[in-house]
């Protein structure tokens, strides 16, 4: 009898403690599971109960299509991939409505950029808030622009300092210089994957034109066939300084080319960067400075593709759903977060923890820079595959530039004008 | 007599009863995991039937279907599977047919390299599409190397040239899967009667006589079998070339199963691609019957 009145009492006390349960949804990497490790602590702190479920991010958008609609939300918050918020914007409450924090206060565009938050953009409002900052950052041997004799002769050739290249054209320069020097300039992204479209955002927008751009809630054509051809001429250029293989350059063979020493400079993803910083793994381990992508002759762009946290407009724990969404973005929490395994997305967070981890420095700068691809739309995979195919086309020479940017124009009204 | 007696007078029910009770579980799950997806696949090909419910899902007759037969990607993916088949199988059926002829004769370790050429089949689809990525790679690739040493040489890559791309999945597959012909043809070549073998000998005829004129049309079933088995398998290949080249380059690999997979799982469009589905099917049962009806007895498989 004693026994059941101390298992009742104790379960009333749990019950107690946490008062509310919230239910959360996300991908499963060592930056979701650093929430898991010190959920505890939020408890603690709130007496918000967090029941964290952790699946592989290819199952994500299934899951939460099952569980996410308008009447209905078996989750509290859920991780959504920027390439999904067409799906699932409507169903989640716009961020100017999620309820200040008790204990941890509402994040503002002052702690993360503006151009980041804009991964939770959807019909002109914030829906979510971010929570990792993936986007292009640029990576140069630092060893090799700070070889006095490279850095000498470069200077005689071209007139200006051996430096991290600041702009394409000063990118080009370098990959002239150091091919007769057996180093390759650049390494591209040919794989027939979403990389490949990735490219040819960050390309057209450096050059100034934009594939397709949001008019009265509706996508566009608005490429500029001269500005595009001139992005797709360049790449092309920069192809001809690139390791065997640039024809068909998926993650695997840049990361390859780049740890064996034989690149100079190219972009990356910050969740691949430290298998580049890995000595086992990497011949350039400690070698490498991070920075934004250099600028075209239009803008620095730098792809963005990242994930944010919504709530369900159908949650009935929003303001503790809120709550654990600003503790995951809190600076001191960040601070404990980052050495389980979190990536931060905060800009203060990135240059505290730049010390070790150097490829932070990189995520702050180019995180100014983020550029979306035109993923606000639900029928964005078509899309991309007919900008893919294109760019590939022609940076491949499968088409001529012009026949790859007239395709794409063409194909691109024709599916938009077929989801009409 | 009396029991026999007793038999006939049981009603048809309870005759079939017993039978009915030891097939029920098997009839269940094979309805389940077979019979309930093909339907469910079948009538979702009526549908528009996005992936998240955006509110446009809903009954539309057989315009999936008409999609389907104006879209130019399907007939290329179609075509290009079509090729795949007609010409990785035959290879694949020669080199197997071969190489169990070799096989029937007795020679010292015969059944030890038996063994060892059937290593290729047991090896997941996907590690060899990876396996084979890798030695393809220009940079670092075995087979790459190997050709260089006679001459040819592939820097940008073999898998970034569409024609090379294909005929690359094709002898991968060609690779793997004709150890999987032998074994058949072997079983099959070894239980043939020896005494037909014995008497044409006798009768002068040479090597090439006996496997033209006895061996292949004595196999003609178990060929059959193997062709369908194959040809079945074929239609649905899938993982090996998704991670070797992903479709591409460009839409140069692009399958009839991975293109059901992108509708599917890039797109979002669960009801093109059941429609597609049920294509699929309707060529794997053409096949089937083909084979079956003109070739062989339904016994011998």
């Amino acid at each position: 009898m004693r026994k059941l009145l101390v298992i009742l009492l104790t379960v009333l006390f749990a019950t107690m403690m946490f008062s509310e349960t919230i239910k959360v949804l996300a991908w499963d990497d060592a930056h979701s599971q650093s929430w898991n490790t010190l959920k505890s602590d939020f408890e603690k702190a709130t007496g918000i109960k967090v029941d964290l479920e952790l699946i592989p991010s290819g199952s994500m958008l299934q899951k939460t299509a099952l569980n996410v609609t308008e009447n209905r939300a078996n989750y509290d918050l859920v991780a959504i991939d920027e390439g999904n918020v067409a799906k699932f914007g409507d169903l989640l409450l716009p961020y100017s409505q999620w309820p200040e924090g008790k204990v941890y206060p509402k994040v503002s565009t002052n702690d993360i950029p503006a151009a980041i938050f804009a991964a939770a953009e959807w019909g002109g409002r914030l829906v979510g808030i971010p929570n990792n900052g993936n986007m292009y950052i640029w990576m140069t041997r630092e060893d090799l622009i700070d070889n006095e004799e490279y850095q000498a002769e470069f200077f005689e050739q071209f007139g200006y300092e051996l430096q991290v290249p600041q702009t394409l054209d000063q990118l080009m320069n370098m990959c002239v210089f150091f091919e007769p020097k057996g180093i390759y300039g650049f390494a591209p992204f040919t794989a027939t994957s979403e990389g490949a479209t990735c490219e040819a955002v960050m390309f057209f927008e450096s050059f100034g034109t934009s594939v397709l751009e949001m008019v009265d809630g509706k996508y566009q054509v608005s490429l500029d066939r001269e500005k595009a051809l001139q992005a797709i001429m360049f790449y092309k250029e920069l192809m001809d300084y690139s390791p065997q293989g640039a024809l068909s350059m998926g993650h695997a063979e840049r990361i390859g080319a780049f740890s064996d020493g034989l690149v100079f400079s190219m972009f990356q993803w910050p969740g691949i960067v430290p298998s580049h910083e890995n000595v086992d793994e990497s011949m350039v381990a400690g070698q490498i400075v991070y920075s934004a992508p250099p600028a075209g002759p239009f803008a620095r762009t730098a792809v963005r593709g990242c994930w944010i946290f919504g709530i369900p407009k159908a949650s009935e724990n929003q303001a503790a759903a809120a709550e654990f969404a600003y503790w995951v973005n809190n600076y001191d929490v960040g601070l404990k977060l980052a050495e389980e395994g979190m990536t931060p997305v905060r800009t203060d967070l990135l240059n505290e923890l730049s010390g070790e981890k150097p490829w932070y420095t990189g995520m702050a700068e180019a995180g100014q820079f983020a550029v979306s691809r035109p993923n606000r739309s639900v029928h964005y995979p078509e899309l991309s595959e007919v900008i893919k195919n294109n760019w590939l086309g022609a940076v491949t020479e499968r088409m001529t530039p012009e026949e790859a940017v007239d395709n794409m124009i063409q194909e691109l009204n024709e599916l938009l004008e077929s989801y009409e | 007599m009396s029991n026999s007696t007793n038999v006939k007078r049981l009603p048809l029910r309870k005759k079939r009863g017993p039978f009915l009770y030891f097939i029920l579980p098997a009839a269940i799950i094979v309805g389940i995991v077979l019979v309930f997806p093909i339907i469910y696949g079948f009538v979702l090909s009526f549908f528009n039937w996005p992936q998240v419910d955006d509110g446009t899902r809903g009954f539309i007759n057989v315009k999936n279907y008409i999609e389907l037969f104006k879209d130019n990607e399907f007939w290329h993916s179609l075509f290009l599977q079509l090729g795949f088949i007609v010409i990785a199988i035959p290879i694949e059926l020669i080199i197997g047919f071969f190489v169990a002829i070799l096989f029937n004769h007795d020679f010292p370790l015969s059944g030890f390299l038996r063994t060892l050429l059937l290593l290729p089949v047991f090896i997941l689809p996907i590690l060899s599409g990876l396996t084979w990525k890798l030695m393809l790679q220009p940079r670092y690739g075995a087979i790459t190397y190997l050709l260089s040493l006679f001459g040819m040489e592939f820097p940008q890559g073999i898998l970034s040239d569409q024609s090379l791309a294909y005929t690359a999945v094709i002898i991968q597959d060609i690779w793997r899967m004709w150890p999987f012909m032998f074994m058949i043809l072997y079983a099959g070549i070894t239980s043939l009667p020896k005494d037909v073998m014995e008497a044409a000998e006798i009768d002068g005829a040479g090597f090439f006589k006996k496997t033209f004129f006895i061996t292949l049309p004595m196999l003609r079933g178990t060929i059959t079998t193997a062709i369908l088995l194959r040809t079945i398998d074929a239609l649905r290949i899938f993982s090996e070339v998704f991670v070797m080249t992903g479709g591409g380059p460009g839409n140069g690999t692009m399958l009839f199963s991975l293109y059901i997979h992108k509708q599917a799982f890039e797109f979002g469009k669960l009801g093109y691609a059941s429609a597609m589905a049920v294509i699929l099917i309707v060529i794997s049962l053409f096949f089937a019957f083909g084979l079956v009806r003109k070739n062989m007895d339904i016994d011998t498989m």
